[in-house]
């Protein structure tokens, strides 16, 4: 599974945190208005109650009380509706038969003991308040006052709270997603530089002034590309150096070898011998030397300029004696490639060579272009091919393939599929073999950004 | 009979290196240090100089400069360095090739030959009378006279560097790749292009007001080069 990036955590983060808060908030603040209100509304209740219930105690002091007449006088409105309890019947202004059961049973007790009360209750209608005051006599006096205009707006004003907090969350999640772009960029310009240094630009330095935050990780990283150039440097250093060294006897045993070889004729046939086989030797030595001097220099960042390669391509095939025209450049391939003209050649001339000695010698030799600018080199032999187990090995350190012509003095040093194979990687390729239609073994490397 | 100088601190080298090329016909003269060189080609001048780098005292690449100071005589470097940077210093320094360690003697025998053919015909240019004259705008070629001129005032060229102009100006407005110019110039089947590049940058200096917008000698990207007026 793929880990959630941080930009996604934080931003969660930011939204979770505002959605707590704001809840919290919404919550508190919802009961304390809800409180308020109630209670505001069952003081206006019960104080109109009072009144009522002073107007119903005079209309029905009377020995004759006229009830209905009592009741009727009373200003209630909508949302009251008024209950007298006397002498065990209940009257209202409206003919209502079950009228006193809407009055819980606690409350009418209570107003049994001479008490005042008042109970929220719930009816068909929503929910609504009894209050209860006990009249002279027996009497007792309930007014139910309707809370549904107050319960509605509360849901409102929930509803309303909910959409709040769902929004400050939302915008929560919006700051952590911005805040986070904000805070990244600074990573943003080290991978960058990163990239830079990868590339092969040693020079990239980060200055650790402009985001003091990350000033730790512009010196990590500054640190770190000097001793990576510093490194690069004592490699190139040390190839050079151990390339004079080897080099210098090398020299001195080419010169010698070639002034005993020319007078090889007035030798005996054991010395002359003898000294075939040094002279075949040193030059081979000298290969040996040359390759892994190439092989130690082949993490070395690429060169790359406009090469002509078909050109270059033909030039290392006279080189070695072959016909220019083994070069087929596929149609619609760009005449110039970047490249490292040095290394680009190399390449090419090693799996020619290599063709030469374990292929019967290259039948063809092809430039394309592979696309997303990349671009394909092919050497094409009609040798025994190579068995698909020795594929991966090939490109490996001394490996060598049963040379085709067994002249021992011609073997290779076996470090030429492996310089291929560095090459290709430095331009961000890869060397490959399959096998040719029709038999023999192809060759193929791929290059990366050749073509802007 | 051809006299070569051989200027290098190895003595094992040194001897190896002159016996072999005395056996290809020429006369060795040889100097452990470039003081020893430089004295030993006043007084007794060779038709080539091999150098190598790396010297005890003066360095190579100072002695490649007091010898063009003084001679044209072609210079090839033998060095058992194969930098880009070293290579590229040597021939800036004013070497007309650059051989690398352990270099067949065949081969710089070779080598030596088409030296020695580019400056015969140098020379024998030098005093023929001045038949032909090139001309590319304030850029005056005579490869018979062997001289080349800029707004009228004669600009010193080495052989190897005038060889490359009469090449490049044989051919006006032509483009002739780095390994055209390498087989007719240097005479080489096939070899280091950065040769071309580093005698193509010295020409720039002396015959171009701006290096940087070369108006005659100009690179075609990918190509090789041209001179144009």
């Amino acid at each position: 599974m793929r880990p959630i990036g941080l930009r996604a955590r934080v931003s969660a983060a930011f939204a979770v945190g505002a959605l707590l808060l704001s809840a919290c908030v919404s919550l508190v603040s919802y009961e304390l208005i809800r409180n308020t209100l109630f209670a505001e509304r069952e003081r206006t209740a019960v104080r109109a109650a009072y009144v009522d219930a002073t107007v119903v105690n005079a209309g029905v002091a009377g020995p004759a009380p006229e009830v209905a007449e009592a009741l009727r006088v009373l200003d209630t409105g909508a949302d009251r509706y008024v209950l007298l309890h006397l002498n065990g019947e209940w009257y209202s202004r409206t003919a209502e038969p079950a009228a006193g059961s809407a009055v819980p049973a606690g409350l009418q007790e209570m107003l049994g003991r001479g008490e005042a009360g008042a109970q929220r209750i719930r009816r068909d209608s929503g929910p609504a308040l009894v209050v209860g005051i006990p009249l002279s006599g027996s009497a007792a006096f309930y007014e139910i006052v309707s809370l549904r205009e107050l319960d509605r707006t509360l849901q409102l004003l929930a509803v309303v709270l909910a959409a709040v907090a769902i929004m400050v969350a939302a915008g929560g999640a919006a700051v952590g997603w911005y805040v986070t772009r904000y805070a990244l960029r600074p990573l943003t310009v080290v991978a960058e530089a990163a990239r830079g240094v990868a590339a092969g630009d040693l020079a990239t330095r980060l200055d650790p002034a402009t985001e003091p935050d990350l000033a730790g990780l512009s010196h990590a990283f500054n640190d770190m590309a000097d001793q990576l150039a510093r490194r690069l440097e004592r490699d190139r250093r040390f190839a050079a150096d151990v390339s004079h060294e080897l080099r210098s006897p090398l020299q001195t045993l080419e010169a010698a070898v070639s002034v005993v070889h020319r007078r090889k004729d007035s030798l005996d046939e054991r010395s002359a011998a003898a000294v075939g086989l040094i002279a075949a030797e040193v030059s081979r030595f000298q290969n040996l030397v040359d390759d892994l001097l190439e092989l130690a220099r082949s993490d070395q960042p690429v060169h790359r300029e406009p090469t002509g390669v078909a050109e270059l391509a033909r030039g290392v095939c006279t080189a070695r004696g072959l016909p220019g025209s083994l070069v087929e450049v596929v149609p619609g391939t760009p005449g110039t490639w970047r490249v490292d003209r040095r290394r680009f050649e190399q390449t090419l001339a090693n799996l020619i060579d290599n063709a030469i000695r374990y292929g019967g010698g290259p039948i063809a030799v092809r430039l394309g272009a592979a696309g997303g600018g990349r671009c394909f080199l092919e050497v094409d032999d009609e040798g025994p091919g190579v068995p698909e187990e020795h594929r991966p090995a090939i490109f490996s350190r001394f490996v060598r393939g049963p040379a085709a012509n067994a002249r021992g003095a011609k073997d290779g040093t076996g470090l030429g599929l492996s310089i291929v194979a560095g090459h290709a990687a430095a331009h961000d390729g890869r060397a490959t073999v399959g096998d040719r239609p029709g038999g023999g073994a192809r060759f193929r490397v791929e290059l990366a950004g050749c073509v802007p | 009979m051809t006299a070569v100088l051989l200027i290098e601190d190895d003595d094992r080298i040194r001897l190896s290196l002159s016996m072999a090329l005395e056996d290809e016909g020429y006369t060795a003269y040889t100097a452990a240090t470039a003081e020893e060189g430089l004295a030993e080609q006043r007084r007794r001048p060779a038709d080539t100089v091999l150098v190598d780098l790396m010297l005890p005292g003066m360095d190579g690449f100072e002695c490649i400069r007091q010898l063009r100071r003084d001679t044209e005589v072609p210079i090839i470097v033998i060095s058992a360095r194969d930098d880009t940077h070293d290579i590229v210093a040597a021939l800036e320094a004013g070497a007309d090739d650059y051989v690398i360690k352990p270099v067949a003697v065949k081969e710089l025998a070779a080598r030596l030959r088409a030296l020695r053919r580019r400056s015969r015909v140098a020379a024998a240019a030098a005093t023929a009378p001045a038949a032909t004259v090139l001309t590319f705008g304030d850029l005056q070629v005579s490869p018979d006279a062997g001289e080349v001129r800029l707004n009228g005032a004669p600009v010193a060229v080495t052989r190897t560097e005038f060889r490359l102009l009469c090449e490049l100006a044989a051919h006006p407005g032509l483009v002739l790749s780095r390994q055209q110019l390498l087989q007719r110039v240097w005479g080489y089947e096939f070899g280091d292009e950065r040769v071309v590049d580093v005698h193509v940058g010295r020409l720039r200096h002396k015959i171009e007001t701006d290096n940087s917008k070369p108006r005659h000698l100009v690179t075609v990207r990918g190509l090789g080069y041209k001179l144009q007026p």
